[in-house]
């Protein structure tokens, strides 16, 4: 037995497991319909896939959501998970789940999937027969993947530095590198099966001005984990930034370097898609101006070239979304999709330029770290403030870096702390910013610049 | 300011991951000349007197927006009680300091009873900053 079997069978010797049937799952992956891949629908897709977001504690609340997910056209089904399971409090998680279902109130933020099982929501997956996304923030998913994908959910999201750096104060790095080393492997091998299981990134990181270059590298990098254990199908994505050009700049040269960099490790027979989140940040209480800056959204991921847009509500700025809400925001950012014709096509050389190099010379910087693999080089340049995440609560973070928005919105470095972007492409960034400003003043603006969207 | 900077702990109280603040506090603080050690997030209020405790840190300045300040705030005046030499350390809690809405006097007076002498509800952050300039003042004139 192969040391990874070994793993997973003490992974799924849980109490909270109800005996994992691994042939009966190896059995299901191989014959399960093609239309519950969304590696299939990339493959054959006429428009950008339309993805909403959303969990709820039971079953039957679940069933719910995806019937008026259903009703309102949706293309790729979300299944959010609870927080308690995402920190791998599977008790707390079942005892929960119980009070929701007696009580008819809500006591969980999201699905309980491993309190679930696989043998329930594989019935209502299947029922459906749609792709869906699974959606966490868990530093260990070991468990949860697996149940995951023996349930039918054939993407995975997530990723050893975007659900660590925007979520955690001091989970080990080191330990989620080599939690989601386990994941990637699990996908890479269901892959071999049917259609690919597609793995994404979650580029948002903390949502909260966090420069293109950054967000690039981190997603170069996570793709770059997962194809080197034999994942074929992988998601690179962004969160909307603020600029419109900035946007699409990220875009063409997050999609440029994904290829380059794929090729780089001889893995250029990979399927690389780009996501798109509608705003990420903080939104409006006004549900008629959360509804404009969400059609605004749309129109960028269009631009963009998006392949997935992954939406948020009107009700954004006041909790968690009824379902009817979410249904909402898919139709309309369906119809909004219908009507979209004749973009025209742009761009700025000089943007793209700087962008590319700046990503560049902090890739140059990981893989010139002296560490015999991948992970460790990048837990090195996390640790060393070569990455650096604006406003990421992780201790290992070193938060030297200040970013700012000019007059155009484009998010800019005005500190670059140890990030090795090179004295030209620093220089260009500084020259946009209002260099006048004392600390106060930047700490005045960088409060507004977090905030644009709440007018 | 003189040659020697003041010291400052801060950081964010409890289970409460609202980190943006928490960071422009620490910009602002260097930026107004004192020396920051910046406990970050979920900080437990034990963690808060060891560290001013090990920095003989002058100012405490703890925050919050979660608002679960007010289950940790009865806990202040006992647990600073069981170190030594805490009895000058200036304390300061600011940020959302209530689940829901109250009366800010009321909301002031609640934690100035819990032992603190600067206390900010949704206030502006450099008039915050201001306040603590002007009883630092206050305190070394008298």
């Amino acid at each position: 037995m192969s040391l990874l079997q070994e793993e997973r069978e003490v992974i799924l010797s849980n109490e909270y497991v109800d005996q994992f049937d691994f042939d009966e799952v190896t059995e299901f992956v191989r014959s399960a319909s093609k239309e519950l891949f969304i590696s299939h629908h990339f493959k054959n897709k006429q428009k950008m896939l339309v993805q909403p977001r959303g969990g709820f504690p039971t079953y039957k609340q679940q069933y719910a959501l995806y019937e008026f997910f259903v009703d309102a056209d949706v293309d790729v089904l979300p299944l959010t998970v609870d927080s308690n399971t995402r920190l791998n409090d599977y008790g707390t998680a079942q005892k929960m789940l119980r009070l929701s279902e007696e009580n008819d109130k809500d006591m969980l933020n999201g699905y309980p999937l491993v309190t679930h099982g696989y043998r329930t929501t594989r019935k209502m997956i299947t029922h459906f027969d749609k792709p869906v996304s699974l959606r966490h923030g868990t530093p260990d998913a070991r468990l949860l993947i697996e149940t995951a994908i023996a349930s039918g959910i054939f993407e995975i999201e997530g990723g050893p530095i975007t659900y660590l750096l925007p979520y955690s104060k001091n989970f080990p790095l080191d330990k989620a590198f080599l939690y989601w080393k386990y994941v990637e492997k699990v996908c890479a091998n269901y892959s071999e099966l049917n259609e690919p299981i597609n793995r994404e990134s979650f580029g948002p990181l903390t949502a909260t001005l966090v420069p293109p270059s950054i967000t690039c590298v981190i997603q170069l990098l996570e793709m770059l984990l997962s194809l080197e254990e034999g994942v074929t199908s992988f998601s690179v994505s962004f969160a909307q930034q603020g600029s419109m050009l900035q946007d699409i700049v990220t875009g063409k040269v997050l999609k440029k370097l994904a290829a380059k960099y794929a090729a780089d490790f001889n893995c250029e027979e990979a399927t690389i898609n780009l996501v798109y989140h509608q705003w990420m940040g903080a939104f409006p209480t006004n549900q008629n101006f959360a509804e404009q800056l969400i059609n605004l959204s749309t129109v960028i991921a269009s631009m963009v070239g998006a392949d997935k847009i992954i939406t948020k509500t009107r009700e954004e700025a006041t909790g968690i979304p009824t379902k009817e809400a979410n249904a909402k925001t898919v139709a309309d950012t369906q119809y909004c999709l219908r009507i979209l014709n004749g973009l025209p096509e742009v761009s700025d050389e000089q943007e793209e330029e700087i962008l590319t190099l700046e990503v560049m010379s902090i890739m140059e910087a990981v893989f010139n770290d002296p560490a015999d693999t991948l992970w460790r080089k990048v837990f090195n340049c996390i640790k060393s403030g070569v990455i650096d995440v604006p406003f990421s609560p992780h201790i290992i973070n070193q938060n030297k870096m200040i970013t700012i928005r000019d007059a155009q919105k484009n998010i800019r470095i005005l500190e670059r702390g140890n990030v090795p972007i090179s004295d030209r492409c620093y220089e260009f960034e500084r020259a946009q910013c209002d260099l006048s400003k004392d600390t106060t003043g930047i700490v005045n603006d960088i409060i507004h610049d977090i905030g644009i969207m709440q007018w | 300011m003189g040659a020697k900077p003041m010291k400052v702990v801060t950081g964010v109280v409890g289970n409460d991951i609202h980190v943006v603040a928490n960071r422009l506090i620490d910009l602002s603080l260097q930026a107004r000349g004192y020396e920051v050690f910046n406990l970050g997030v979920n900080t437990h209020l034990a963690e808060f007197f060891d560290a001013a405790v090990e920095t003989g840190a002058e100012v405490l300045m703890i925050s919050s927006l979660n608002g679960e300040a007010e289950g940790w705030g009865r806990e202040v005046k006992l647990l600073k009680a069981k170190y030594k030499g805490l009895d000058e350390l200036i304390m300061m809690i600011g940020g959302n300091l209530v689940v829901g809405s109250g009366n800010t006097e009321d909301i002031i007076a609640r934690y100035k009873k819990y032992g603190f002498d600067l206390v900010c509800h949704q206030t502006d952050l450099n008039t915050g900053l201001d306040l603590l300039e002007e009883f630092i003042q206050k305190r070394s004139a008298s």
